[in-house]
């Protein structure tokens, strides 16, 4: 059963145009200028429960937008939506009890206040008694091993700590459904992995669908097997981890030996699937050398 | 009551609660805060005493009906910072992309958003505005006109900050023009209303709401009038509901933004 459906969907800004300078300033003053930039432009997909996608693209590539406008932040311009059923653009609240949204970016959580607090505010905005959301911090603080530091206020914590709890806050009600918006940002190796461990838990255990987008290639080769890539808000590959590899095989090893198998099947390139992405991009006339 | 507003009051309440308790992390910041609120009020109050003892009234007004401009005023405008203060900063949350994290949560928006913050002086406003009622004698019926009156002022300062606020979904730097209309409106609510007249008369009733929040509670309080206690009561339902339509119908235009940012 599909756990997201996503039909001719498009997104447009309207941002403000200035010259450069104290004159340009003026200018804008007297006659504004705008101008449109799609942000997101008739992108359509579908992705399965339990699913584990990995929605990529370099920098303004419409990922952000696309994921705001599935939980119900952005209302789309054109196009059409469902969520487990659910219409975010009609029925924001009612979807909001059936998905978790993580941004790596954002903190949604109260520096001020320990995780422990956090987790009880979430147990409220999701309607769950008080046993119910102390059988839930219990449960989760164990998996994510928060015992150490859960009555410490966040502001106090370390980034890879305030990921965890992020996480932990957005599972409290068990959503069907989990949005990861570059959950590993600035992390550090260890933790990263162990991010990735807790996620392939959850959804081994709850069967929780995970749509990710993320700049590390690690998270998708460790966590999806399907990737959808996103350029100037188009969807330009929608495949598997497993065979995109095979469809951009390693050019430099190609000149030294054949990638036939002896049953003739064509082997993954050996090539690291962050140079296939690089290349991908690139080819889509985004320079994303450093 | 319905489940779903007995879990929305639930989460409001529990907000504003975390809220006072991050005040209150710094217990000196916290009580100097609150304390020196209540003596730059009563600063101010100490010039109308100087006045009203060189002639006998202002503007209709003698120091009863001061003390009870203030008094309702200071309530009013500390009870809507207290429970409501976001409203009064909403063009910083629209104009930055912050109000995501109050999107993907399934109970009202605009409810979460605005309960979403607290200010601390705030607390010295409404305890002062408080203390100044009950030193002008109200009897019982007085006593709960006046905390009815605080209320319909607390939801018309706020609506009105909201209305404005709103604005910043089809305007950027609204929070400049937000911050002065809103603080014009409560210098304006602390003079009698007797020393305005024509225009200026007109916009304070009907522009910058100051009539409805204060000067005609002061009025129903001094000498009742049922008709006008009803249309306070009605203009505060109606400033309500065109704010929150203003708020709804901007949200659709919401942009959000990729600033990092943090809750605090």
């Amino acid at each position: 059963m599909q756990a997201i459906r996503v039909e001719n969907l498009s997104k447009t800004f309207r941002v403000r145009k200035k010259e450069k300078g104290m004159a340009g300033s003026f200018k804008a003053v007297l006659h504004p200028q705008t101008e449109e930039i799609r942000a997101v432009d008739g992108v359509s997909f579908a992705v399965e429960e339990g699913e584990m996608l990995a929605f990529i693209g370099p920098n303004g590539a419409g990922k952000s937008t696309t994921i705001k406008m599935l939980t119900g932040i952005l209302y789309p311009d054109g196009g059409r939506i469902e969520v487990l059923g659910v219409d975010p653009t009609k029925k924001r609240r009612q979807l909001a009890y059936l998905i978790g949204t993580v941004f790596g970016q954002k903190e949604q959580l109260w520096t001020h206040l320990t995780p422990y607090d956090n987790f009880r505010f979430s147990g409220a905005v999701y309607d769950l008694s008080e046993r119910e959301t102390e059988e839930r911090i219990e449960e989760l603080s164990e998996r994510f091993e928060l015992g150490g530091f859960i009555n410490t206020p966040v502001r106090n914590l370390s980034l890879g700590q305030r990921i965890r709890c992020e996480i932990v806050a957005s599972l409290i009600h068990k959503p069907k459904v989990l949005f990861l918006d570059e959950p590993t940002i600035g992390l550090d190796p260890v933790v990263k992995e162990n991010i990735r461990l807790l996620i392939m838990q959850m959804n081994r255990e709850e069967h929780t669908t995970i749509f990710l987008t993320s700049h590390d290639v690690g998270d998708i080769e460790k966590l999806c097997r399907r990737i959808i890539i996103v350029n100037a808000g188009q969807i330009v590959l929608d495949d598997s981890v497993e065979h995109l590899k095979r469809r951009y095989p390693d050019k430099r090893a190609e000149k030294m030996q054949t990638f036939e198998s002896p049953a003739g099947h064509v082997e993954p390139s050996a090539i690291p699937l962050e140079e296939i992405i690089m290349e991908i991009y690139k080819s889509e006339g985004r320079d994303v050398s450093p | 009551m319905s489940t779903a507003v007995k879990n929305q009051l639930r989460v409001c309440l529990l907000s504003v609660q975390y809220n006072i308790m991050r005040e209150m992390v710094n217990k000196v910041t916290f009580l100097t805060s609150v304390g020196f609120m209540v003596l730059n009020n009563a600063a101010i109050l100490a010039q109308w005493f100087i006045l009203l003892r060189l002639r006998e009234d202002v503007g209709g007004y003698t120091m009863r009906e001061i003390m009870l401009l203030w008094g309702l005023t200071a309530a009013s405008f500390g009870l809507a910072h207290i429970l409501f203060a976001r409203a009064f900063s909403l063009p910083e949350l629209i104009i930055g992309g912050k109000l995501d994290a109050y999107l993907v949560q399934p109970k009202n928006v605009l409810v979460s958003v605005i309960t979403s913050s607290t200010s601390v002086s705030a607390i010295g406003d409404f305890l002062y505005g408080i203390l100044l009622m009950g030193l002008c004698g109200l009897g019982l019926r007085e006593w709960l006109l006046a905390l009815l009156f605080t209320v319909t002022g607390t939801v018309i300062f706020t609506a009105f900050a909201l209305l404005l606020g709103s604005v910043s979904f089809w305007f950027l730097r609204m929070d400049m023009l937000e911050g002065q209309v809103v603080m014009g409106m409560v210098s304006f609510a602390t003079y009698p209303d007797g020393i305005f007249e024509g225009v200026s008369r007109y916009l304070l009733y009907f522009v910058v709401p100051v009539g409805m929040a204060v000067y005609d509670p002061v009025h129903v309080l001094v000498s009742f009038d049922a008709a006008m206690l009803l249309r306070v009561l009605g203009y505060a339902v109606l400033l309500t509901a065109v704010s929150a339509a203003a708020f709804y119908r901007g949200l659709r235009r919401y942009a959000s933004g990729s600033l990092m940012g943090a809750r605090v």
